[in-house]
């Protein structure tokens, strides 16, 4: 398959400007990532808070403008698109949001949001427009009969279906999924995972699913790339390949089991996430991880590849 | 130790809580877990006697801690046991710390009004609790204010001083729902430990069924206002009976293993203004029958565990 | 044709969710009813007015109310009653076209500063909130200076004199709404920056901003009345309740009646106004959105 988006050394830094009582201070969010996303399949992207995945999935989709690093997608830079020609591409790479309660003008029928992909893109579709609504919020699991109803009205749920329907109007390849259950509760959570599901091999889409939640990861995706302070550390071929990285095995020993005779072992971690201002020098896991050595405090490591399984550690396991 | 019968709860005419049991022993965790609007959250403000301050009243059943009835103890007593006997821990560590006071002084409070401790005596017994706690260098701590501090740090902090009055109960409302999964895990294992080492009897109401099957050794599942299902964590995990909690367990991936595609339940979470009548779950049950729309149903006792479902005794031989 | 069907669309459920509400309760109902009313004597005053507001009559000078002045005459002779009348005319005329133009001022700057944000931003806010800084009397010698005395001026004064807080209100809504998602969603479908503003942007956040225009005619009424008792605003023999009451001080003690009728119509109009926005505001639940400003 080829790949729909190609991403190369994508950094972004924000720089807060100093002041006669503060020092200029600067944040990687992103820092150097690369990786390639194959049409059809579904990459995770998983990290705590900080880890800059919500800032990847934005300047993925150019709506922030990254520092250095490329992308391409379906083989075009996207970086030297003009704001026309970027906003005629939008049309092929949609996004579905975290905060679904926010994802819809809350003066806007059901009606007016879905049909608002085709009103910007000034594309008329084949039915007349009540048809093809209709359409989207049945393909998206929501009555038709709701079409006249206003945000406030719907749940939390359906909100996001509305969200997924806006995303899908267009019928784009792309879909970048940036927490898309993580103000859910479970029950409807896995309502919109079942369907994020169904509509992928409806649709072949190609999907970049973004989480803290590894267990979900796990089971909706066919890649995982774990970040860390901006960085991939490790790059899971499949879900199952064992962690070699510190950073995620940690991760993964800290994702319970929903089974009360599978319980895990925790083994006390000294620290927590760091502050991304100012990092110093090395490894950023150092400070927290049981395998450091002198080496991991000065030298950042690499990302190497081995048989498919990228890991940036100086000591993997 | 603390023991909850039938408890029902109103505001005005509306009736969010009703027929909400359960007990925990020392040394003993159960685990309140359900979906939002459930009243997980209103059940531990019950417990607390912080009902009449939201302008909620106890409509019916007993809240027994220590073998005293607290439905009706007056205001005064209950400052005394609050903070005190028993402990609370919120989800967000902000509403419980003054942020414009240093951590020490937050902490010593605590002693000082419940144990009548004086100030020396206070700041030792806080720099004690704080590295039982995994604070590293907890006299330094006490000088700092919450916002030098990260989230679960903060999170610390406030079971310190859910702890500092030598607690019998502590109840933990989300305790670990704002933070990162790693840290979710230390605070998680610092509450077992906790338990183990100081016999604490130890209410966590979480909406994770995750972290429910790795600390709890009972549950009680609630729905719309109501437990549906309680008993011993291995049985609700293995045979559940209730439909819900069937399918609450087929709502969530397994951690690291293999998962069968994931259901989800057809339907919303009612919300207190329109909790549904007769069985609260009904119109979202692949079971439901006539009467479930009509008849609240009673628990159906199976060995230590108990569902409320019409169809019980069905329900695990064939789930939905 | 496309942004005004828009205006229109919002301006009609606006009204249609909210000033109707407002009307619901007693005091927005007693409120809102006086201010209907007072329009409607604005409009249809010379039809209402018994007299001529400007035929002298001085040898009736002065007199107390009574048939067939109801309120009385002034120095001149002339009827208090309809010089009242057609001075809620001037006063409502003034006061609406000075709130108009500054609100469509300060909605388009400030609209414009928070979408574009930076130096735009910085300048217009810097020019803005220096006409702030200046007392509203000051401003409208100014105007007197450039362009003489009168309604004109009268007109200006007002509108400059609110621009600020148009300005600033509007900007702070902005700013607001622009970090919510449903922005970001839209960008992200590929929609221009005009259809962000004038679809998304301005409709959602131009329910405070009628709800302080409608409090400040109240506020430009009493300015109006302000710059005409200085002889500044309103010249003879146009009616206004401030150069009414200024004319009437000569005869305080003689002739009280002068100065008090139309103090009274001042007076009650303003509270009727603050009432009746109140309610607006609390119909619309607005109240936190206000601050911004």
């Amino acid at each position: 398959m080829p790949n729909l988006l190609e991403i190369r050394d994508l950094t972004k830094r924000f720089t807060s400007a100093g002041g006669p009582f503060r020092k200029a201070r600067s944040m990687h969010a992103v820092n150097g990532v690369s990786f390639d996303l194959p049409e059809g399949r579904v990459i995770g992207v998983v990290g705590e808070s900080g880890c800059g995945k919500s800032t990847l999935a934005r300047l993925i989709l150019r709506l922030i403008e990254p520092t250095s690093g490329t992308v391409a997608f379906d083989g075009d830079d996207l970086l030297a698109k003009s704001p026309s020609q970027m906003r005629k591409l939008r049309a092929r790479m949609q996004m579905v949001f975290q905060d679904p309660y926010s994802a819809i003008d809350p003066r806007y029928t059901l009606t007016r949001a879905v049909a608002e992909p085709f009103e910007v893109q000034g594309v008329k579709p084949a039915r007349p427009m009540a048809e093809e609504v209709a359409e989207l919020l049945e393909m998206v699991g929501l009555n038709p009969g709701l079409a006249s109803s206003y945000p406030h009205q719907i749940s939390g749920g359906q909100k996001q279906r509305v969200g997924i329907a806006r995303a899908l109007a267009l019928r784009p390849s792309l879909l970048v999924l940036d927490e898309p259950t993580a103000s859910l509760d479970v029950s409807v959570q896995a309502q919109i995972i079942g369907l994020l599901e169904d509509l992928r091999s409806e649709l072949g889409l190609t999907y970049l699913f973004i989480s803290h939640d590894l267990s979900l990861v796990k089971y909706f995706c066919d890649e995982i790339l774990v970040m860390y302070l901006g960085r991939v550390v490790e790059a899971l071929p499949d879900t199952n390949a064992p962690a070699r990285h510190p950073y995620t095995k940690t991760l993964m020993e800290s994702t319970f089991e929903p089974d009360p005779k599978k319980r895990r072992l925790i083994a006390p971690l000294e620290g927590e996430v760091p502050s991304p201002f100012d990092l110093p020098p090395g490894c950023a896991f150092a400070d927290r991880c049981p395998r450091a050595s002198a080496l991991c405090r000065t030298d950042t490591p690499v990302l190497s590849t081995d048989s498919g399984h990228a890991v940036a550690c100086h000591h993997p396991i | 130790m603390l023991s909850v019968r039938d408890l029902g709860v109103a505001f005005g005419a509306v009736e969010p809580l009703s027929g909400v049991s359960f007990s925990v022993e020392k040394g003993e965790t159960i685990g309140i877990v359900g979906e939002s609007g459930s009243g997980k959250s209103l059940t531990a403000m019950s417990v607390m006697g912080l009902l009449p301050l939201i302008g909620g009243r106890i409509t019916g059943g007993k809240i027994v801690f220590d073998g005293q009835d607290l439905t009706d103890l007056p205001e005064r007593a209950y400052r005394k046991l609050r903070g005190g006997r028993i402990g609370l821990i919120t989800q967000n560590p902000m509403t419980s710390l003054d942020p414009l006071k240093k951590i020490g002084p937050q902490v010593d409070d605590v002693a000082r009004l419940h144990l009548g401790m004086d100030a020396t005596q206070a700041r030792a017994r806080t720099v004690e609790i704080l590295g039982t706690l995994r604070i590293p260098e907890p006299a330094l701590i006490c000088e700092r204010y919450p916002h030098q501090m990260s989230g679960g740090m903060k999170q610390r902090i406030v079971i310190a001083m859910a702890l500092a009055a030598d607690p019998d109960v502590l109840i933990a409302d989300e305790p670990t729902t704002a933070l990162d999964v790693t840290v979710q895990a230390q605070i998680i294992r610092l509450l077992d430990d906790l338990v183990k080492q100081r016999n604490l009897a130890l209410v966590l109401i979480t909406h994770d069924m995750s972290v429910v099957a790795q600390t709890c050794d009972n549950v009680v599942v609630m729905y719309a206002g109501r437990a549906v299902e309680y008993g011993p964590v291995e049985t609700i995990f293995d045979r559940p009976r209730h439909p819900y909690t069937q399918a609450l367990i087929a709502c969530i991936p397994r951690g690291l293993e293999e998962t069968a595609r994931l259901t989800g339940i057809e339907g919303t979470v009612p919300t207190v203004i329109n909790y549904p009548k007769g069985c609260p779950f009904h119109p979202r049950c692949a079971r439901a029958e006539a009467i479930c729309a009509t008849d609240p149903p009673d628990f159906s006792v199976e060995g230590d565990s108990a569902a409320a479902c019409h169809f019980a005794e069905v329900a695990h031989a064939q789930p939905a | 044709m496309k942004a005004s069907s828009m205006t229109a669309r919002t301006l009609d459920t606006f009204a249609r969710m909210s000033i109707g509400r407002a009307f619901a309760s007693g005091i927005g109902m007693v409120a809102g009813g006086f201010l209907i009313l007072l329009v409607l004597v604005a409009i249809f005053a010379p039809w209402i007015a018994p007299f001529d507001y400007a035929a002298q009559n001085l040898m009736n000078a002065n007199a107390p109310p009574g048939w067939p002045h109801l309120l009385g005459t002034d120095e001149f002779g002339r009827d208090v009653l309809s010089r009242v009348i057609f001075g809620a005319r001037t006063s409502l005329s003034v006061s609406a076209t000075a709130i108009a133009i500054s609100m469509a001022a300060g909605m388009t700057l400030g609209a414009a500063a928070g979408y574009f944000g930076g130096f735009f931003e910085r300048a217009v806010m810097t020019v803005v909130d220096l006409t702030w800084s200046f007392p509203d009397i000051l401003i409208a010698l100014i105007f007197v200076a450039i362009i003489g005395p009168g309604l004109t001026s009268t007109t200006f004064a007002i509108a400059i004199a609110y621009l600020a807080q148009f300005t600033r209100l509007t900007r702070a809504q902005i700013v607001r709404l622009k970090r919510e998602t449903f922005i970001e969603a839209t960008v992200n479908l590929g929609a221009n920056p005009s259809h962000i503003l004038l679809r998304h942007l301005m409709p959602n956040a131009i329910a405070p901003v009628i709800v302080v225009g409608m409090l400040a005619i109240g506020d430009g009424i009493v300015l109006e009345a302000t710059l005409g008792f200085f002889g500044l605003g309103a010249q003879p023999p146009t009616p206004s309740w401030g150069a009414m009451m200024s004319s009437g001080t000569a005869q305080l003690f003689l002739s009280p009646w002068v100065i008090i009728f139309p103090g009274v119509a001042v007076a009650v109009t303003v509270i009727a106004v603050n009432l009746f926005g109140d309610e607006l505001i609390r119909a619309l639940d607005i109240r936190d959105r206000l601050r911004g400003a």
